[in-house]
């Protein structure tokens, strides 16, 4: 029942916005830590620039899910997927992916701050400077611009050279974003960006992500609901596991399909 | 009893631990530098030590202690970080891991009198290097090689996981994330630890009763080539240190002046040490400082 219903879902919004090609198509995706299995038979498509969060009650699925899609989850001891994440044709599950080219095209940026404790700069342009890149003109420009994007560049331009623990942690979590721009992804996954910030910066960083959407695939992890409702145009709700809704962002708040989508977004639990 | 009296008796018993602690420490260090310092001048840490006559000094053992370090530490860092760098960035928590980190902590807590007969067998007789500076070096770096490895990998460990995500998730590779951004993370860490083994190897003694020898030959500080003889450079020559030199002339100095020169030597052993531990300190603030960006 729940099955069916998630695939019309999928297959009207696909009607709704034809002109958005979906970047990432989810298929059947299964993951596993040892006997224990997170995330359940997950198909969906994410659509191109456009914010999709994904929301549920911690333990979901939704950050080891979204974890997956960059194969970060690699590094989980025991940790394996099943089913296919498609991006531009090609599954990104298969050992054959490379998984640091990957993960420049997928960039991501995670719950708590964690600019390395360099200087500003070097935070920017560590990876551009592993990529090959030693024209310290080019490096500037990137640096300069991903710091314009992230909104940034006004409060550090005078001190770049400055260790980033020394910005505030609203500053430290863009700078994390900019960091993450430096490579041009095409997709950016953000695991709950702004729960450890406060409301001032944390609206800084939806302002922002509203913003990049015009460029980028984003997707978020968010336990704020109203944080999704906010900024998401597609919204998914997972719940043990298993993906029970997936839909615009402004339907499933106003009407949502499923109870227990109805009963979590009310806050009756989670 | 009520709870308030426990915690009353808990904290007189603590506090009276530290004194007893600091009490201790502070009246070795008195006694030491109280009759040590009057025995140190220029001269006696510039003069070479005389076997019979009074006066004589300790620029060789001081040279010597300072050589061996040096080749300690040469042999030993790189060798440790790897080593630590390995235990906690590459090995698998399995019981291969197990076994070789169990290893490290048993070499650590080798006696270092076992590590001089070892150093005796293996570097002195079967490699046949003599007492000599290397086979001194050798058995050193046996001794401190664990600690090094040690505080490498709990330096490492003490990194956030998510500064290692955050590598990697910039599509940098576990190597490159590990070399420009871990191990600059862990540096403070490791450095300090580092400075405080060097002391722990200055002050060494037993280690290089069978490896070092207990005489120097004569030098010529004019002589730097390294495969003369008398140069100071030589590492194939025996090498009395000032911790062997201390208890070499407390158990057969016939010198008149056995107790200056034990004190003396003493003291400025001491005093070296105490320096490494400050300037440990130092640099570890330092380059604290420098990276959370408060200087």
């Amino acid at each position: 029942m729940n099955q069916v219903y998630v695939k019309q879902n999928v297959e009207e919004s696909h009607q709704n916005m034809k002109k958005a090609s979906p970047v990432l198509e989810v298929k059947d995706l299964n993951i596993y830590y040892g006997e224990h299995h997170a995330v359940k038979h997950i198909t969906m498509p994410i659509e191109e620039k456009s914010i999709t969060a994904l929301i549920g009650p911690s333990g979901c699925g939704k950050s080891t899910f979204l974890r997956t899609i960059n194969r970060m989850n690699d590094l989980i001891h025991g940790a394996r997927s099943e089913g296919e994440i498609l991006y531009g044709g090609i599954n990104l599950l298969t050992p054959k992916v490379d998984v640091v080219q990957l993960r420049k095209e997928i960039g991501m940026v995670f719950q708590r701050p964690n600019p390395f404790p360099k200087s500003i700069y070097e935070n920017l342009v560590l990876s551009l400077k592993f990529s090959g890149i030693r024209d310290k003109k080019k490096l500037k420009d990137i640096a300069e611009d991903c710091l314009r994007k992230a909104a940034l560049w006004d409060e550090v331009k005078d001190r770049l050279d400055k260790s980033a623990l020394s910005l505030s942690g609203g500053q430290q979590q863009r700078l994390c974003i900019a960091r993450a721009l430096a490579l041009k992804p095409k997709v950016l996954l953000l695991d709950e960006p702004s729960s450890a910030l406060d409301p001032i910066s944390s609206s800084k960083i939806e302002e922002l992500l509203l913003k990049l959407k015009e460029e980028y695939t984003i997707i978020i992890v968010t336990h704020n609901m109203q944080q999704a409702a906010r900024i998401a145009d597609k919204t998914a709700f997972f719940y043990q596991g298993e993906l029970i809704e997936y839909g615009n962002t402004d339907q499933m708040f106003t009407h949502p399909a499923e109870k227990r989508t109805e009963d979590y977004i009310s806050g009756r639990f989670g | 009893m009520t709870s308030k009296i426990t915690n009353r008796i808990a904290l007189t018993v603590i506090v009276l631990c530290a004194l007893v602690m600091t009490a201790t420490l502070a009246a070795l260090l008195g006694y030491i530098l109280y009759h040590g310092l009057s025995a140190i001048s220029l001269s006696f840490l510039t003069k070479d030590s005389s076997s019979f006559q009074a006066g004589g000094g300790i620029k060789n053992q001081l040279w010597n202690s300072f050589y061996i370090l040096f080749a300690t530490m040469l042999f030993t860092v790189p060798l440790g970080l790897c080593g630590g760098i390995y235990l906690s960035e590459y090995a698998k928590p399995n019981k291969l891991t197990q076994f070789i980190r169990s290893c490290v902590e048993v070499l650590a807590s080798l006696p270092s009198i076992v590590v001089g007969m070892f150093g005796l067998l293996i570097f002195v007789n079967y490699f046949g290097w003599q007492y000599s500076i290397l086979s001194g070096a050798l058995a050193l770096t046996v001794f401190n090689l664990p600690v090094i490895v040690r505080v490498t990998e709990d330096a490492l460990q003490s990194v956030p996981r998510e500064l290692r995500e955050g590598g990697l998730a910039l599509g940098v590779t576990q190597w490159h994330t590990i070399k420009t951004i871990v191990v600059p993370a862990a540096f403070p860490g490791i450095l300090t630890g580092i400075i405080l083994s060097a002391g722990r190897v200055f002050g060494e003694s037993a280690a290089l009763l069978f490896t070092a020898g207990l005489s120097t030959p004569n030098l010529d500080f004019s002589n730097w080539n390294p495969m003369s003889m008398t140069s100071p450079l030589n590492p194939f020559r025996s090498a009395e240190t000032l911790s062997v030199h201390i208890w070499q002339v407390n158990t057969a100095g016939i010198t008149p002046d056995i107790q200056t020169i034990a004190n003396g030597s003493s003291a400025v052993l001491v005093l070296c040490v105490l320096g490494f531990n400050l300037f440990a300190r130092m640099v570890g603030k330092f380059i604290d400082r420098k990276l959370t960006g408060k200087a």
